[in-house]
């Protein structure tokens, strides 16, 4: 009895230590894109085994570029001075570029691994994908 | 001369170029971004096992021997068992091989357990409380091609703390394995791992054999640790049908006359086994918490008491002569765990290299428990129709200057 008591105990606690919300939508999100993309270009089980690590890693980074710019975004206040306003410009200079400089090292890597055919075909992938959640979004 | 400028405009085109790339690392890198720097994310797993009090058979002695007089002692016997368990990353090395399209990586994780066992006698007075504990240290190497390479150090100490007096072992459980994914449909495992739960320090070979995508519906034959049927529902739900040993060695203290013809023994080995099947039910509540349960049915369960002790005064015997060994009928049981697995992590979508690792980690669970937290962080694949998708869940989708 003392047992099952501690065990509720710890169930509760960790039930209340979820993840936030936003991390979990991101997640699904990320999950969704992966699933299209694979059902989308025919790689090879060759192809597969090195895509996979390489995109997935240029991701996190370009989620990492995203989620800085939008944090610093947030927590600008109503009543900036001209210090802050330029310390956000700058920043987004500086995600902007650091967002086209991996876009080049990766398109690099990718291609490869998978050739410039599928390359292009996996931006085709990406937009269509943007496009097909927005659908399912709206249809909710 | 012609060719010397040449020779020049080529090695300022090669500079330039190498400028672009570390401008484009210098660029990325000036942001100071907090990245996650490992894949696994820190898991804790609390596991509670029992199974009910069952009667010793009858021996067709014509004569008292030391099974039946031991057989009267304990009565009958059952188990109840606690585990709580964890793993977590202390280092991850991720490198790309030579042609730089290869991405390789290695994870080194600190693991621990403890485990409380109470092999329930219902004719002894005072319950054993049974304890196995210990800190263990795994590496999982991934070529990043076909190949996943596993070592596990298991240290660990089992004392019988019913009373105060002194006893317990030390011991040392060990993993090496290769394992090799032709596709993601098919992977096979080889090895050698040194485990307690057949009852005996034994060096087992390790094979394995899988058919199937981890994230899908997948059978998998992992010799000596399981065989499964795995049945994922969606990314909530995963059914399995399995068979696995389940056992120990531990430290038993002779305070209740057991080893009665060796009262100068303070403490004695108690092991035993269980072959268990059944099915097992994993719950995913969010992406760190999640739970399980199974049940079935126990079968060839044994159980024996020897003594190191006794058996090193006699050297031409072999160490593991038991002065008692019984084998009960089989039946029911009952297990459940929770698993709660947080921290940050980078992603290993579709990465068939990276599922095969999560899965010889969870296989192996830490402490030579065989019971584990299962693969709940592998993702299962699921379709934009089936995703119920609200438009909180896609602002990522648009760029964060588009707002």
């Amino acid at each position: 009895m003392k047992a099952i008591k501690n065990i509720l105990i710890i169930l509760t606690v960790l039930l209340c230590i979820t993840p936030s919300k936003a991390k979990a939508q991101r997640d699904k999100i990320d999950e969704l894109r992966s699933t299209f993309i694979a059902k989308h270009l025919d790689f090879s089980s060759a192809e597969s085994e090195k895509f996979w690590p390489i995109y997935n890693e240029l991701h996190d980074k370009r989620k990492a570029i995203k989620k800085n710019l939008r944090q610093s975004l947030k927590n600008l206040p109503p009543a900036a001075t001209d210090k802050e306003a330029e310390e956000l410009i700058n920043l987004e200079n500086k995600s902007a570029a650091a967002d086209a400089e991996l876009t080049k090292t990766y398109n690099d890597k990718l291609k490869l691994v998978i050739g410039a055919k599928k390359l292009a075909k996996l931006k085709v992938v990406e937009e269509e994908f943007k496009l097909e959640v927005l659908k399912a979004a709206k249809e909710k | 001369m012609q060719a010397n400028i040449k020779v020049v405009l080529i090695f300022i085109g090669t500079f330039l170029l190498f400028q672009i790339e570390i401008k484009a690392q210098a660029a990325f890198d000036s942001l100071n971004l907090k990245k996650a720097k490992h894949y696994f994310k820190t898991t804790i797993f609390l596991d509670s096992y029992s199974k009910a009090n069952q009667k010793f058979p009858k021996q067709k002695a014509t004569k008292l021997s030391n099974d039946s007089i031991i057989d009267a002692r304990l009565g009958s016997f059952g188990v109840k068992q606690f585990n709580i368990g964890f793993y977590t990353p202390i280092y991850t090395r991720t490198y790309y091989n030579r042609d730089s399209t290869v991405y390789s990586n290695t994870h080194y994780l600190l693991t621990g357990n403890f485990l409380s066992i109470q092999p329930s006698f219902d004719s002894i007075r005072k319950v054993h409380t049974l304890l196995k504990y210990g800190l263990g240290f795994r590496i999982i190497q991934n070529s990043g091609k076909k190949g996943v390479w596993f070592i596990d150090i298991q240290p660990f100490t089992t004392t019988d703390i019913t009373t105060s007096t002194p006893n317990g072992y030390f011991r040392m459980a060990n993993s090496f394995i290769y394992s090799h994914n032709y596709s993601a449909k098919f992977n096979m495992r080889f090895g050698i791992t040194k485990s307690f739960m057949w009852g005996n320090r034994y060096y087992l070979p390790y094979l394995g054999v899988r058919w199937g995508k981890l994230d899908g519906v997948n059978f998998s034959i992992q010799i000596p640790k399981n065989i499964s049927l795995n049945i994922p529902i969606n990314d909530k739900i995963r059914f399995s049908i399995f068979t696995k040993p389940q056992g120990g060695m531990y430290s038993f203290l002779n305070n209740d006359s057991l080893y009665y013809f060796r009262p100068e023994v303070k403490s004695f080995n108690f092991t035993h086994y269980e072959i268990l099947g059944g099915i097992r039910l994993d719950f995913a509540l969010n992406k760190n918490f999640s739970g399980y349960i199974d049940a079935g049915s126990s079968t060839r369960s044994n159980i024996t008491f020897y003594s190191t002790e006794t058996s090193k005064r006699r050297p031409n015997v072999p160490y593991k002569v038991y002065f008692y060994e019984r084998s009960l009928s089989p039946t029911g049981f009952l297990n459940f765990g929770l698993v709660w697995r947080f921290g940050k992590t980078k992603s290993f979508f579709n990465d068939r290299n990276m599922y095969d690792v999560f899965d010889i980690n969870n296989v192996n669970s830490p402490g030579d428990v065989n019971s584990g937290p299962g693969n709940m962080e592998i993702p299962i694949k699921k379709s934009i129709k089936q995703s119920k998708l609200n438009l909180e869940d896609i602002q990522d989708l648009i760029d964060v200057t588009d707002q």
